[in-house]
């Protein structure tokens, strides 16, 4: 099992945070990253609109693939975190919990750090990095 | 556990088949000439219990348009077997607020954008499969032919994949591709007809998820 990848994606839907941590997943450009992040941001309100039962839906929670799935964790401010594991991974759930608290520590106490704009902080950074490492869980 | 809808799409984007089952929030009827005849046959009257005279344009079936599609016409729709009639509802039907068309276009557009990001994200020809949220969970297979299963579940069930695979290889290949009355790939019907609807119907009610 492993953790291929985070995203933070703003509430614009821009990508603010991308690392890639195990092998398995294409490599791609930051472009082009950018470009995936907000197309996901628009998939994810038009799910929430599909539901088929009265009563509000969430945006997709959980995408799968045939190798790999993205949890995506939504926060009260709009703010995505998802995370790309192997499909099998069960602790997707609670490493986004853990990164958010991350965020809320390292990013949004940093007075240096302008909302909505690009991450760039060493202690998220080593935080991320104590929480997922290379990316091979078990 | 349960199963709220069909979709069935071809290759040219369009949704050919739709049916539902336990939905209890529907969409509104779709507009004149917003989707084919012979897609679902169902009236779609979005206040159920009102005596209303109002026919669906969806409903091209009916009335004599001169598409025959299988002998899908109003005497079997009188007497098509009661596995085919809505189960009535105790809950009331509320709307999603899109038309039916419009529905079918971002359920297409869901699809088709969570497909290429899976793809290019798995650098591979990789498929994608489900998504879930908190109120319903999706399915999607896809033939080589290029129709595509959309299905709509309860998010707790597991995948639904080899079920939509089964509806392909039973009543697909066996009512439509095999029927010569269906125009497939027309672009300008669907391929509802009632032994694929009524093979269907049995199936998805036989499935152990179905409840």
């Amino acid at each position: 099992m492993a953790i291929f990848g985070l995203w933070v994606i703003n509430k614009a839907g821009g990508l603010v945070y991308q690392r890639n941590f195990a092998d398995g997943l294409a490599q791609l450009t930051s472009n082009e990253y950018l470009v995936l992040a907000g197309t996901l941001h628009g998939i994810h309100a038009i799910t929430s609109r599909l539901s088929p039962i009265p009563g509000s839906s969430s945006g997709a929670q959980v995408i799968e693939g045939e190798t790999f799935k993205m949890t995506i964790l939504l926060t009260a401010t709009g703010t995505k975190f998802v995370l790309l594991t192997s499909i099998a991974e069960p602790s997707a759930d609670g490493t986004l919990q853990k990164v958010y608290d991350a965020y809320a520590d390292a990013v949004m106490k940093n007075p240096f750090h302008t909302p909505e704009m690009p991450i760039r902080s060493d202690g998220f950074e080593q935080r991320i990095t104590a929480l997922i490492g290379d990316g091979r869980t078990s | 556990m349960t199963i709220y809808s069909l979709y069935i799409y071809d290759r040219h984007c369009t949704c050919v088949y739709y049916q539902d089952w336990h939905r209890t929030r529907r969409p509104k009827p779709a507009v004149e000439g917003g989707i084919l005849p012979a897609v679902s046959q169902e009236p779609f009257d979005p206040n159920p219990t009102s005596a209303s005279s109002y026919t669906s344009p969806r409903n091209t079936l009916l009335s004599s348009s001169g598409v025959v599609v299988a002998m899908n016409d109003a005497i079997s729709q009188q007497t098509a077997s009661p596995l085919l009639k809505a189960p009535p509802s105790a809950t009331t039907i509320a709307s999603t607020g899109l038309s039916f068309d419009e529905e079918a276009k971002l359920v297409y557009g869901v699809v088709l954008s969570l497909r290429n990001i899976i793809k290019k994200l798995s650098g591979r020809d990789e498929n994608f499969v489900n998504y879930r949220t908190s109120a319903y969970k999706l399915h999607l297979f896809e033939t080589f032919s290029g129709y595509k299963f959309v299905m709509l579940s309860d998010p707790s069930t597991d995948s639904l994949r080899l079920v939509l695979r089964q509806i392909y290889v039973g009543p697909f290949l066996e009512y439509v591709v095999r029927n010569p009355l269906v125009n497939m790939d027309s672009k300008v019907t669907g391929i509802d007809n009632e032994y694929f609807r009524a093979s269907l119907d049995r199936m998805v009610r036989g499935l152990s998820v179905f409840s």
